[in-house]
């Protein structure tokens, strides 16, 4: 039995709640100040890739350890 | 699943060789980057119609003009007033990008969703960045740039420590600009061909076409911003920052 999807669940819970952070403060600032989405939203996505990029990275440390 | 792929041959055939075996060939790679550059061109071509001295005509004109002003808009909020200059590389990502995850949705491979064909993208990215950089800062000024503020004295050993970190950042930037488009593309087949097994009356994974819609659009939209970014960062002027209002 490989353990490799629990390794997954936990990367993906990490992941999930760093994206619902920025998610969330990216909203309330757009919220508090309109005029201020575009900026916001690109700072948004730029975090969000990075945040990703680590889910990504935990997906192929685990693909290599059980290969 | 079974009728499914009996209907398209190249489902079929993914199947037959593992989930996309033919595109581990040269050929089979090749095959889907030129059914991308097909795409690409063929659209291009007919949109070139439309375009006439005063208007527009046509929606695939008036499509890839919203396209331009879109990426000359991210251009110029992010790099700067220069920002422009760079759009045409910028699109040129984008479409290649856009159109090659749009074709892994209907495809069991597309060249996004093999690991050197990103590669590829990400290098000549950052190659691009480091010839603007060169180009606006000149060949040492450029380089300067990775050792950090001046220091004087034996502090000099941490600006050698800091060149030799900010050589092997530039080279993670590629890693990661590759790495992610690879693992949102290539994941997406994977959860699809998962999801799939776990009925076989019913294809359920296609039901996760929505979630890969949204991802076309917002990987084709990270590569070309991060691309900005960096583009941005080592094209910065001293004049601009002191013009600019503080924030």
């Amino acid at each position: 039995m490989s353990y490799a999807p629990f390794a997954l669940g936990f990367a993906a819970l990490g992941v999930a709640i760093g994206l619902g952070l920025i998610g969330a403060s990216a909203m309330s600032g757009m919220s508090r100040q309109p005029e201020a989405i575009g900026k916001l939203s690109t700072q948004m996505l730029i975090g969000m890739a990075f945040v990703e990029l680590v889910f990504l990275l935990t997906v192929f440390v685990g693909l290599s350890a059980v290969k | 699943m079974e009728p499914i792929t009996r209907l398209m041959p190249l489902l079929a055939e993914a199947k037959v060789e593992g989930g996309g075996g033919h595109a581990e060939t040269f050929v089979g790679t090749m095959f889907y980057v030129a059914l991308v550059v097909l795409i690409m061109f063929g659209l291009l071509a007919v949109a070139r119609k439309g375009f006439r001295p005063g208007v527009f005509q046509g929606r695939l004109a008036n499509y890839s003009e919203q396209l331009y002003l879109f990426v000359n808009n991210l251009c110029v909020s992010i790099i700067g007033p220069h920002g422009a200059k760079y759009v045409p590389m910028i699109v040129t990502f984008w479409l290649i990008i856009f159109i090659s995850n749009m074709v892994a949705l209907a495809f069991p491979v597309a060249p996004t969703a093999i690991l050197s064909f990103n590669l590829g993208l990400a290098l000549i990215s950052i190659g691009y960045v480091q010839w603007e950089g060169i180009k606006s800062n000149g060949f040492f000024g450029h380089f300067k740039h990775f050792a950090g503020p001046k220091m004087g004295g034996p502090l000099v050993l941490i600006s050698v420590m800091l060149f030799c970190i900010e050589l092997v950042s530039e080279i993670m930037k590629a890693v990661s600009l590759s790495l992610r488009l690879y693992g949102n593309i290539h994941g997406g087949h994977e959860a699809v061909t998962s999801l799939n097994k776990l009925w076989n009356v019913i294809p359920v994974g296609e039901l996760l076409i929505p979630v890969k819609l949204l991802t076309v659009v917002v990987q084709a939209l990270i590569f070309c911003l991060l691309t900005c970014v960096y583009i941005s960062l080592v094209t910065h002027h001293e004049d601009e920052h002191e013009a600019a209002p503080a924030h």
